[in-house]
């Protein structure tokens, strides 16, 4: 007796399971079920799994029976002359498609070749092994799994063309690729995605050798002088944006100039740019500090001393200033207003991120690296008919990594190149490696891609032959412009005096308790107090009751709250953070008595 | 500098009787630890950075004859922490000549020191509230297996109940103060977790042999104390791996060297070399009270003199609040506190201070805030 199990719940029993679940595949295939729905057995517990429901992953495969597949020769003829649909071969049962229960039962071959008698279902393209993304690679059948799944995440995070729109749209992060070319070794899947309408990464004469020690360890040396010509190119834009918010009782920010008298008004320097609304227009070059919409609050908190003068109420600056070490060109404003009805001031500063030292690369192959160098043109080695390399890449990258289609898109890039021609890079079914070696060596160079070189410094001919050839590179979207950082003075945190933390507030890099063991373990005392100086205070101490005094250091009066104006107040320094644990002390009523020692 | 006599013995046997010991003490005093310098830190640091290659997880060997004993990080943390209970406790039992170079006698030797409880020679049982009995039905076999006798069972009951009888292979214990099946229960747990034979805490015993032929023993659990007492142990080879219990039972040296032993043992099998003295601090430090105190909370860094130092490691609200009950005052003398309050700490350069008397005076007591800034 075997159960019958409805999308998980149990709906009846049947004297035949495996009877039922042929019966209900033949009646797909007939046309009579859905395409949609799907069983199967199992045989631990005995039971019929039916599902009809939705969310459930699909993928679509040739049937097969007896050993031969359904879809005929004339059938895929049929199909390309356009005399059948998809739909047409679905509704004849020849293809169906399994979710993941169905396909536990399934036996699938690779490829028509492979069909044996138990086979139940053959692939329609070796192909769909594999998702969207990795079959845009090319040649991964080649490199290691690994290394594929790294080379996706890398594709993810290039710079390209992210929107049509991007001009008018205020995302975060938006970058642009200004310059961007279709790939000379691409894939089948490639073209039916439409990737070509907005393509990634540009194509360029790569070199695969150690120059000057600065491409070892994944960095790269690039052409400075392709860079100058616009190689990787790159726009970033920063949206700030402002809002004009009411408040109860009456009062409201406003977006202008700031008047003089304005509390916390900066330098009238600082508003240059403003136009009479109090919003920077298009156009304007920025730098980072200068404000970028004007904008005066209501103060926060009415103080004691303005109650009495009455109707004087002075306005808080609270305008909106361009990044630290971020300026760029004003790009587009935006004046809107939100669905409270308030003005709503939204603008984008456009900067230039041309290449420089430290920003990261990727291929489709997995082996991403940054810049380590940018080297002039005429620095650079070349090939004997003149070719200039745009990127020299470090062989020490490839045997311990295995990413063979990284050499194989080199080649094909190189034939595509010469060939005037896409290049099928298509895993399993593209152009095999013999077949490219012999068109390359048809265009007079070495079937095996490399090339006699000179050293572009000394004009000397390179001993060994470098392997040369062309493929996509893609900038990712770490730009180092976004990530530097640097502090030798600035702001503290109110609290503790400590430096603040964090790259968008100026931080420092915190030296920790790990860090402060290593300096005791040198015994480098004096050296650790330096370092925690960062918060030093001078506080006045009574040496008479241990707390801490009150001291006018211009005047050298003091008084001590317990024993008045002749207490014997002594100046003592400690961090400050100690200062806020004496205090917290004496709040959950524990006395901390300070005893002075003799001064040495 | 006075040099330990040892070592200049040590160096005329070397050098012959007329050598240089100017030579020696060069290298004598160049081997010595600077003043200032903060060992402590030192051998933590030592330690603390070899042991995260230790692996974390203990390799389980199921099925093994071999005895699965707690390694790498864990069996660190084990020793540092001076756990009360280790989690795999093993001897190391050798025996007396006579007894070690015999496979028999050391096979013999191993099987009676193995617990046998009496629960493990019993079928199963049988409660009656009426006739106030228990009535336990042997195991013949398992009898047989260990060695003994329905006779030794009933020696070993005969302390704890006040009647008892056998009829066939059965033993009926009756209690006429029991008035309820609760309190039949009770004897009846009692009687089963009593030990027939063996040492108590033993629950396995192999056999190993060295390559001079003599056979050693080692055990799973771990009582010292029994081991010791029995007349075919070697008492000087004879250990334990439980550091507390070697404390309790042989003494607070012997826990420390075991405290070292152990020390280097995980980190050696973890393939990892750290110098040996650092070891040895770490072990001094932990037995210098005469009892085996843990590096935390409840061991030395909870137990250090200075309020703050205790008060930045862990608990801070019990130790401050403790402190100014008992008004406690902290003399600055340790490196956390002095970091806290920004000082300098009395470690390396900061262990020196620079005394200058002005004109043969002492400095000036009164050193108010006032003369600042003159």
């Amino acid at each position: 007796m075997d159960l019958v199990f409805l999308n998980g719940k149990l709906v009846g029993k049947s004297d035949d399971g495996k009877g039922l679940i042929k019966a209900l595949i033949e009646d797909r295939r007939a046309g009579k079920l859905p395409s949609s729905l799907n069983t199967r057995y199992i045989e631990e517990t005995s039971s019929v799994m039916i599902n009809t429901d939705g969310g459930r992953l699909t993928r679509a495969l040739i049937v097969v029976k007896n050993g031969r597949p359904l879809v005929t020769e004339e059938d895929v003829k049929l199909l390309a002359e356009g005399h059948i649909t998809w739909n047409d071969l679905i509704n004849s049962g020849k293809i169906e498609y399994l979710d993941a229960d169905e396909e536990e039962g399934a036996y699938t071959a690779l490829s028509e070749d492979e069909v044996t008698k138990e086979h139940t279902h053959l692939e329609i393209t070796p192909l769909s092994v594999f998702g969207t993304q990795a079959s845009l690679l090319p040649f991964i059948n080649h490199s290691n799994a690994h290394r594929n799944v790294t080379a996706v995440k890398s594709v993810q995070q290039g710079v390209g063309i992210y929107s049509t729109n991007y001009l008018i749209r205020m995302d975060n992060d938006s970058m642009i690729a200004v310059d961007q070319q279709i790939p000379l070794v691409r894939t089948k899947i490639y073209d039916s995605e439409n990737f070509s309408t907005h393509p990634l990464g540009q194509n360029i004469v790569v070199a695969v050798m150690s120059y000057l020690g600065y491409n070892m360890d994944d960095a790269v040396i690039i052409n400075k002088s392709s860079v100058e010509r616009g190689l990787f190119k790159s726009l970033f834009f920063r949206p700030y944006k402002v809002e004009e918010t009411k408040y109860i009782g009456g009062q409201t920010d406003s977006i202008c100039v700031p008047d003089k008298d304005v509390i916390g008004y900066r330098s009238e320097d600082s508003y240059r740019f403003l136009d009479d609304d109090g919003i920077v227009p298009p156009g304007a070059k920025i730098d980072s500090g200068d404000v970028l919409i004007g904008r005066v609050s209501p103060p926060r908190f009415v103080s004691s001393v303005d109650k009495f003068r009455l109707g004087l109420q002075k306005q808080v600056e609270s305008s909106v200033e361009c990044k630290t070490g971020e300026g760029g060109v004003v790009d587009n404003v935006f004046v809107t207003s939100t669905a409270d009805g308030n003005k709503y001031v939204s603008l984008k500063v456009r900067q230039d991120r041309t290449l420089e030292v430290g920003d990261k690369f990727g291929t489709r192959s997995g082996q991403k690296g940054v810049v380590g160098m940018l080297l002039n043109q005429e620095d650079m080695p070349f090939t004997l008919s003149g070719v200039v390399p745009d990127l020299l890449f470090s062989p020490y990258s490839l045997p311990s990594r295995m990413t063979m289609g990284y050499l194989l898109e080199l080649i094909g890039g190189k034939v595509g190149a010469m060939g005037g021609r896409y290049i099928d890079g298509t895993s399993f079914t593209g152009e095999d490696e013999e077949s490219l070696r012999k068109e390359l060596a048809s265009f007079g160079f070495r079937e095996n891609g490399v090339e006699l070189m000179y050293n572009g410094i000394t004009g000397e001919e390179m001993k060994a032959r470098i392997f040369v050839g062309d493929m996509l590179y893609i900038r990712l979207k770490h730009f180092v412009a976004n990530k530097i950082q640097w502090r030798a003075r600035g702001p503290i945190q109110l609290l503790t005096r400590q430096p603040t933390e964090g790259r968008s507030k100026s931080g420092g890099l915190r030296l920790g308790e790990m860090e402060k063991d290593v300096f005791v373990a040198y015994g480098a005392a004096l050296s650790l107090k330096e370092r925690f100086d960062s918060d030093k205070v001078t506080i006045p101490v009574c040496s008479k009751c241990g707390l801490i005094s009150v001291y006018n250091v211009r005047k050298r009066t003091g008084y001590c709250h317990l024993d008045g104006e002749d207490a014997p107040i002594k100046l003592i320094e400690v961090s400050a953070s100690f200062k806020i644990l004496l205090d917290e002390l004496k709040s959950i009523g524990i006395y901390p008595k300070i005893l002075l020692g003799r001064k040495v | 500098m006075e040099i330990p006599q040892k070592y200049i013995e040590a160096y005329r046997k070397k050098y012959g009787e007329d050598a240089d010991i100017e030579e020696l003490r060069k290298v004598y005093e160049r081997s010595l630890i600077t003043t200032g310098e903060d060992v402590g830190v030192i051998a933590a640091q030592s330690i603390g950075e070899a042991s995260t290659q230790l692996t974390l997880r203990t390799k389980h060997a199921a099925g093994l004859t071999a005895i699965n004993t707690t390694s790498g990080l864990p069996r660190l943390v084990e020793v540092f922490d001076a756990k009360k209970e280790i989690s795999t406790p093993t001897m190391e039992i050798y025996l007396k000549p006579e007894q070690g170079h015999s496979k028999q006698k050391a096979y013999d030797f191993a099987n009676s020191i193995i617990e046998v409880k009496a629960k493990e020679l019993f079928s199963s049982y049988a409660l009656s509230l009426s006739k106030k009995s228990i009535e336990f039905y042997c195991n013949r076999d398992a009898i047989k297996a260990y060695g003994l006798t329905l006779r030794d069972i009933q020696a070993k009951f005969e302390k704890l109940v006040k009647s008892m009888s056998v009829e066939g292979d059965t033993l009926i214990i009756k209690d006429k103060s029991a008035d309820s099946v609760k309190k039949l229960i009770k004897l009846r747990n009692k009687l089963n977790d009593e030990t027939i034979s063996g040492v108590s805490g033993i629950h396995r015993a192999i056999i190993n042999s060295t390559q001079d032929g003599e056979f050693w023993i080692k055990t799973v659990g771990s009582n010292l104390q029994h081991v010791l007492s029995l007349e075919e142990v070697d008492q000087s080879r004879t250990s334990s791996n439980d550091v507390m219990e070697v404390a309790k039972v042989i003494g607070i040296e012997a826990a420390r060297n075991l405290i070292i032993e152990e020390v280097a043992k995980a980190l050696q099998t973890g393939g990892l070399t750290v110098d040996y003295r650092h070891i040895l601090l770490i072990a001094d430090a932990m037995c210098v009270d005469g009892e085996v105190r843990g590096i935390g909370r409840y061991g030395l860094s909870g137990e250090t003199e200075s309020v703050f130092a205790r008060a930045s490691f862990e608990i801070p609200l019990k130790h401050l609040m403790e402190a100014s009950m008992f008004h406690e005052t902290d003399a600055f003398k340790y490196v956390a506190n002095n970091v806290m309050s920004n000082q300098v700490i009395p470690i390396g350069t900061g262990s020196v201070k620079l005394v200058v008397k002005e004109n043969g005076k002492e400095a000036k007591t009164d050193d108010t805030g006032k003369d600042k800034g003159q």
